[in-house]
């Protein structure tokens, strides 16, 4: 007998069982099935509330006779099977069998007697038998007795005992051509009900019921699209719940060849099903996620599963396929794989750190692979890595030697312990080799040193990856590629750059001047002033990027640097004309003004007076928001460079100061050669009429610092840095402001005289020229001429029904007076006889 | 005798019942029957007659509490109050008793009236063949009468019983359709005369009435008049009888259209355009005797009116009409009706009868500063629905509408103000709820005609009424930041007509008060260089920014596109320049703009476009060596607020620097343009 004729079996003999049918009833309705029809995405939470559903009914069924009918059944089973050694390992024949042996109450108050019980009986012991006979041989068996002692409480398909055979045949017979009367909508029901059931009873009691694990993974094989996704979903509901917060180890030969107890064994078994079916359940996943129709919810359960169980086995191939899917061009599938990252990242406690490396190597590895031409959500996660601040303090106290900032130079020696280091934390682990395993399952707290280590190793594949990136982008900044993702030719810039000005006390200080070198080339400096190459293909906003994170570089490390920044001046000088409000970002720039001008000590007196001419004439073309940061920057470098305030006054010549360029240059590239001195800053006169009253205020202030003498400064208006300013004024902040109520009106002339104001003269001369005479004449004759057709028609049409009426009238007439001959002469004829 | 009785009746209710509900009934089914004769704006006139419950519920923001923005978009209408009735002139119909001296004069030159119809249309050929069935069927009828005498009798019968069942039935209805009827309870006494109108006795009583004003042949003119204006709007009536010749028609209408006004000033012995004294003469004798005479015209007018159809006789009637006005003052809820029409004709109708309609409207408003309340929801309402679409030809209609109502809405400033500032808040609390969420259906709340039209005409009231009214101030900055919202909310190269149409509002709302605004900010995007997508396009596709708000996705690429954007970012930038072109700081507004213009200039492949950009080019750079050389010599500093504010004072006044001369020939070319596309 083949397997599919025991499925089918299986299949038909089913409706007649009582709870299967109560299930029918119950839990799965009509809607249910359309909703998980139109809603693949939301099945998911279909089968969870499914869940809860089913154990609610479950365990109110139990708790009426659990108790009862196991202690019936057990004294019956003493006196029938003494001889037979029940494992108490059966406890799903246990727990199935009084549904067979007593009458069933369903949840509509029937009580359902089962016929057959007697041979029912015998074949329970048969494979109660034969279950624990596979056990002994190992559970390589396992599968191929899995479907006979398949789940089903009822143990229908357990009727294949040779005694029962013909019965079976003519039974198979006639259930045939029933089946065939099965439509395909009642298949998928009775599928469903089986899913339903079998998570429940995995639920419900995971050691006992662990074997269905392999039954759903079969129903996961079905070739109804439907139920594979239902039999996913309902797997991983299944093993999120399941899966223990521990590893499962491999046994070794040793520990396999020891005598065990029986506890052990059956926990033994357990893990080793669990592991077995969870393996083909993630298989199952990364086969199915390469087909369309599956693919999000294949990456919806890899994704659930990596968030459950990091710590579990087979994290590697999880964390590879979500990894994978970080740059998909879906976006739904982006996000979720994105989120799920996160959340590793985020919870580290769950996997003690490790997953997070992996996750990292695994990310870089794929950009490496794919030339970095991904999307920018898959290195965007690794902003939401978390590393210790003072990581590095605990490393210098405990190890004197190391200089103090050794820990930096994690990327090429991951640090090296002293030797007495070494044998210590050797000897220390040797002594807890045995214990390790246990403790590892128990306490998830690391030693500061595993951790450091662990985040050691991360931060150098995090950069390694910025790094790789930075290259590609300098190397390939004239190639124009017609990338799918967003970013132009290079998607991944930004959220590296961003990357990098996050950790930028982090890298390592020996990268620095070749990181600054590389910045330096991205911003777009080049070695002949003048020109900016024409086809740099980075934008304003990332080159305005590429200043902030060498400034933020620089300064994060203590300024100790020996690194002259002063092209990025050059380059942001230069940046500022070419920013267009829609195309960059307004943030950027005045995140830019901020970390350059804002931030910054003391300026060189001509670079500074350039600045300001050139933010005075910027805050003159730009919205309120641009402005203001911009006026916050000057006013800034007017406080520090005090002898730059003679740019306020109308001073002819620019006095003594004035540098060596006499004529002001406003479109010059260098902020040194523009002759900024010797100009007067009229921009703030015509700045105080702005329309937006801070700008207008702040350019006041800026201006009363004319009178003041070198060491005062005018009054603060606000404390705000040029990128709080900006984001104060934005367009998006002041739309969601409540509306400042619109003032009434008073005025002082109330009513106007007759004189027009909008309307221009000769429109309205236009409306005095009247028609001609005649149009006039012709028109008013024809609008009357139409009434009068009008109502003549009317007229005329009255007329002819009274009389087309009338006419008609005569028929009745006539019948009218038949009838009275008629009368008259049947009644001369009544009379004459 | 059914019949009577059921006219006797509602004589009765007519006396005693006051029937201003039934009369507004009435005046509701003239006008839904001339809208829909007329074809057009439906809903225009479905709105001005009102369904009043529906329009309140619909435009009253106080009754939808929760504010979902669909009401809100809703709401930018103001609420509208119709629940008026019209009861000065409802007692009577206009019937005036006339002097049986008046002779009447029977026509004999022109016998054949029935056939004297100028225009041939199709109803005159349905009439003549169904003329002749009509006499057909008749002699049917006189045969088969001739040939059963008795059947005579039964039809009698018949038709005695049909007439008063009729009559029971239909005397509701009749109810609601009588107007023609009513005349004759008026005439208890004076029955109105039937006999027929002729030209001959038209022109008699003519010549009488302009001899002497006080000739008794006035009533019968005036009699007649009515007959004339209700003609054909019920067919049963006895008017309808009367005329029997268009030019008789003809005849009544233009002269009393054309006189009445002189006859009755100098009736009540007042002068032109002398309200007061119509006022004060309002107890007198002779404006009690003078009265049921300008009642019966004003009424017999306002029929007239909503029977014509054509353009043009309306214009002239209105025009003519206009020198009434002052009449209609006595006349409060007559006034409101006759403005319920005028604002019909305003919106739907054309530029002039656009125009003229609006003049009349102004002109009963002034004298009735009451009614000015209705005006301004109502043509505010009707701004908003009529403007939700524009295309190339009722652009300029509803430009005109604009300035019109912007008109009426500086008669008082004041009660004005109030609604400006209900309606910007409107504006305001929409674009705030749009921003909030930026969903793409959201996003159609501001990225619609009306909303834009409705920025631009309180763009425009704020303009003409700044001088006088310091306080539109924060009326106008609250505007200036809805407009900035509405740009800051739709970018892209595909909004730039909306860009460029709120920049422009953006210089005329600062050209009147003299504030500085970075308006380039807003168009740097038509001055970015790109690619034109087909290099060669054989047919030119017509791209006019003045009725698109949105760049059809396959003409982004475009050349035409790229030749309007930049023209018209001309156009914003001059203006902009033209307002700082005597300012001390000008050659520092210019700097960034002119890099900008240069290397458009050097990249574009535009042929047409090198000169108009290298003239502004030129023109800028010119007047910021003007400047520039002006400021050298100069010795104050920029904190000297006063001397700023005087530098080349002068040349600003001569205004003949050559930036201001080009401004105004950009503006012209503008103009013309303008008028061409349309």
């Amino acid at each position: 007998m083949g397997k599919s004729s025991k499925k089918k079996n299986k299949v038909i003999l089913a409706p007649p069982l009582p709870p299967e049918l109560d299930e029918d009833d119950i839990v799965v309705s009509d809607d249910d099935v359309e909703f998980v029809e139109e809603n693949p995405e939301q099945a998911l939470n279909l089968a969870r509330l499914d869940k809860d559903a089913i154990d609610g009914f479950l365990k109110r069924v139990a708790d009426h006779d659990d108790d009862k009918v196991e202690l019936l059944y057990e004294e019956r089973e003493r006196k029938r099977r003494a001889a037979e050694a029940l494992k108490p390992r059966n406890g799903d024949d246990i727990e199935v069998d009084p549904v067979d042996a007593l009458p069933v109450k369903t949840l509509d108050g029937k009580v359902v007697y089962r016929p057959a019980k007697k041979a029912r009986s015998g074949d329970e012991a048969n494979g109660v038998k034969s279950r624990s006979e596979d056990k002994g041989a190992g559970a390589t068996q396992g599968s191929q007795k899995e479907p006979k002692g398949r789940s089903n409480k009822k143990e229908d398909s357990k009727l294949q005992s040779p005694t029962e055979v013909p019965k079976e045949n003519l039974h198979s017979v006639v259930l045939e051509e029933v089946k065939e009367e099965l439509s395909s909508d009642e298949l998928f029901e009775k599928k469903k009900a089986q899913l339903a059931e079998l998570g429940m009873a995995l639920l419900e009691d995971p050691e006992s019921n662990i074997r269905s694990l392999n039954d759903l993974l079969i129903l996961c094989n079905d070739m109804d699209q439907k139920v594979v996704k239902l039999g996913i979903m309902s797997l991983l509901a299944v093993f999120r719940d399941i899966i223990p917060s521990y590893r499962i180890r491999q046994l070794t030969e040793k520990e396999l060849a020891v005598e065990v107890s029986k506890e052990v064994k059956k926990t033994r078994y357990y893990e080793y099903t669990l592991i077995r079916s969870y393996k083909a359940y993630l298989q199952k996943l990364i086969s199915l996620e390469k087909q369309p129709y599956f693919y999000l919810v294949a990456v919806r359960c890899l994704c659930s599963l990596l968030d459950a169980a990091p710590h579990f086995n087979f994290r590697e191939s999880l964390l590879a396929s979500v990894v994978k899917n970080l740059s998909s061009s879906n976006d739904v599938a982006r996000k979720l794989c994105g989120e799920a990252i996160r959340s590793l990242f985020r919870n580290e406690g769950k996997h003690r750190g490790e997953a997070t490396i992996e996750a990292v190597r695994l990310i870089a590895a794929h950009v490496k692979l794919h030339d970095c031409q991904l999307h920018p959500d898959s290195i965007e996660v690794c902003l939401s890595l978390k590393f210790d601040e003072d990581l590095g303090k605990d490393d210098s106290k405990e190890d004197k030697l190391k200089p103090k900032k050794n820990k930096r130079y994690q990327n090429r020696d991951v640090a090296k312990p002293s030797e007495k280091k070494k044998i210590k934390k050797e000897m220390l682990s040797k002594a807890r080799q045995e214990v390790r395993a246990d403790l590892r399952a128990v306490s998830f707290t690391l030693d500061p040193k595993e951790k450091k280590m662990i985040q050691r190793e991360t931060l150098a594949a995090l950069f390694e990856t910025y790094f790789r990136i930075l290259k590609h982008s300098m190397n390939n900044s004239r190639y124009k590629a017609t990338s799918v993702f967003p970013g132009g030719s290079h998607p991944l810039l930004a959220p590296c750059l961003e990357g990098l000005g996050k950790f930028s006390h982090l890298i390592d200080l020996d990268f620095m001047s070749e990181l600054i070198a590389c910045l330096k080339k991205l911003s777009g400096y080049t070695d002949h002033q003048g020109e900016i190459p024409p086809d740099n293909a980075l934008s304003v906003s990332e080159r305005l990027q590429c200043c902030i994170v060498a400034f933020k570089v620089w300064r994060s490390n203590l300024e100790a640097l020996n690194v002259d920044l002063q092209d990025f001046f050059v380059q942001l000088y230069n940046l500022i004309l070419e920013y267009r409000p829609d195309r960059d970002h307004g943030e950027v720039l005045a995140e830019a003004l901020k970390t350059l001008l804002w931030e910054g000590k003391q300026q060189d007196m001509l670079r500074a007076a350039a600045f300001i001419k050139r933010l005075a004439t910027f805050a003159l073309s730009f919205g309120s928001a641009e402005a203001i940061a911009a006026l916050i920057t000057l006013k800034h470098l007017l406080q520090k460079n005090t002898k730059c305030r003679n740019m306020l006054e109308n001073d002819a010549g620019g006095g003594s100061l004035s540098s060596l360029v006499a004529k002001y240059d406003p479109e010059a590239k260098d902020p040194y050669l523009s002759g900024a001195l010797a100009t007067v800053l009229w921009e703030l006169s015509l700045l105080q009429k702005h329309y937006d009253p801070s700008v207008s205020g702040m350019a006041s202030n800026v201006l009363s610092m004319a009178n003041l003498n070198a060491t005062q400064n005018p009054v603060q208006l606000s404390s705000a840095n040029p990128l709080e300013a900006y984001k104060n004024l934005s367009m998006g902040l002041e739309l969601s402001k409540p509306a400042g109520k619109v003032l009434t009106l008073k005025c002082k002339r109330k009513r106007r005289s007759k004189e027009f104001v909008a309307l221009s003269p000769d429109v309205l001369q236009k409306a005095d020229c009247t028609v001609g005479e005649d149009v006039l004449r012709e028109k008013l004759q024809s609008h009357f001429a139409v009434l009068r057709g009008i109502s003549e028609n009317e007229r005329l049409r009255t007329e002819l029904n009274h009389t087309l009426s009338s006419i008609n009238m005569y028929k009745e007439y006539k019948k009218q007076k038949k009838q009275t001959k008629k009368s008259k002469t049947g009644r001369k004829k009544v009379t004459r006889s | 005798m059914a019949k009577k009785l059921g006219k006797k009746a509602r004589k009765f209710a007519n006396k005693h019942l006051q029937g201003g509900a039934k009369r507004s009934r009435k005046l509701r089914s003239q006008f839904n029957r001339r809208t829909r004769k007329d074809g057009k704006g439906r809903e225009d006139g479905g709105r001005l007659d009102g369904d009043g419950d529906e329009e309140m519920r619909r435009s009253d923001p106080t009754v939808n509490t929760h504010d979902d923005v669909a009401t809100l978009a809703n709401s930018l209408e103001f609420p509208e109050d119709e629940n008026e009735f019209d009861g000065d002139l409802s007692d009577s119909d206009g019937y005036l008793s006339e002097d049986p001296e008046c002779p009447y004069y029977s026509d004999s030159e022109d016998g054949n009236v029935l056939k004297d119809s100028i225009v041939q249309d199709g109803l005159d050929g349905q009439n003549n063949d169904m003329n002749l069935a009509v006499k057909k069927q008749k002699k049917k009828l006189k045969k088969l009468l001739d040939k059963d005498p008795e059947f005579a009798n039964f039809l009698g019968k018949w038709e005695s019983e049909l007439v008063s069942h009729e009559s029971d039935e239909d005397s509701d209805e009749q109810d609601e359709m009588d107007s023609g009827d009513d005349g004759v309870d008026a005439g208890d006494k004076n029955p109105p005369s039937d006999k027929i109108l002729t030209s001959k006795t038209i022109s008699e009583w003519c010549q009488l009435v302009s001899k002497d004003p006080k000739a008794p042949a006035l009533r019968n003119l005036l009699n007649a008049f009515r007959d004339a204006c209700r003609f054909g709007l019920h067919s049963s009536s006895l008017s309808t009888q009367r005329l029997q010749s268009t030019e008789v028609f003809y005849q009544i209408i233009t002269f009393i259209l054309s006189e009445a006004d002189n006859i009755f000033r100098s009736l009540l012995d007042i002068p032109d355009d002398d309200k007061g004294k119509l006022m004060n003469l309002r107890n007198g004798q002779k404006w009690q005797d003078v009265e049921p005479l300008i009642k019966s015209y004003l009424r017999n007018c306002l029929d007239l009116l909503s029977q014509l159809t054509d353009n043009q006789i309306l214009t002239n009637v209105l025009t003519r009409l206009r020198a009434s006005a002052v009449y209609f003052s006595a006349y409060p809820s007559t006034s409101r009706r006759l403005l319920k029409i005028l604002i019909h004709f305003w919106a739907s109708g054309d530029q002039s009868l656009s125009l003229t309609s609006f003049l009349m409207i102004r002109e009963v408003v002034s004298l009735l500063p009451d009614c000015l309340d209705l005006c301004l929801t109502k043509g505010y309402n009707t701004y908003l629905s009529s403007s939700k679409l524009v295309d190339n030809r009722n652009i300029k209609n509803i430009d005109l509408f604009m300035n019109c109502l912007v008109e009426l809405y500086s008669l008082d400033v004041q009660k004005s103000g109030e609604r400006a500032a209900t309606s910007v808040g409107q504006l305001s609390a929409i674009l705030r709820q749009v921003s909030k969420s930026k969903e793409k259906e959201d996003l159609l709340k501001i990225d619609n005609w009306q909303y834009i039209n409705c920025i631009n005409l309180w763009v425009r009231f704020i303009c003409v009424n700044y001088k006088d009214c310091h306080n539109v101030h924060s009326l106008l900055s609250s505007v200036a930041q809805i407009i900035r919202g509405v740009a800051y909310l739709l970018p892209g190269m595909r909004y730039l007509p909306l860009r460029l149409k709120l920049a422009q509002m953006l210089n005329e709302l600062l050209n009147c008060n003299q504030m500085f605004f970075p308006v380039p900010s807003l168009i740097f995007g038509c001055l970015e260089f790109r690619e034109i997508f087909q290099k060669e396009q054989t047919e030119k596709t017509n791209i006019h920014f003045s009725s698109l708000l949105k760049v059809p996705r396959n003409l982004l690429k475009s050349r035409d596109f790229q030749e309007q954007c930049i023209l018209s970012a001309i156009e914003v930038l001059s203006a902009h320049f033209a307002q700082w072109s005597y300012h001390v700081a000008f050659p520092e507004v210019a700097t960034i703009p002119l890099i900008l213009l240069k290397r458009l200039h050097e990249q574009t492949t535009i042929d047409s476009l090198h000169r108009p950009l290298k003239r502004l080019i030129d023109q800028v750079s010119e007047n910021r060596d003007f400047v520039q050389r002006k400021r050298e010599v100069v010795s104050f500093s920029p904190n000297d607020l006063s001397s700023v504010e005087s530098f080349l004072e002068d040349e600003k006044m001569s205004g003949n620097a050559s930036f201001t001369q080009y401004y105004e020939s950009v503006s012209k070319n503008r103009q013309s343009r303008g008028r061409k596309f349309v």
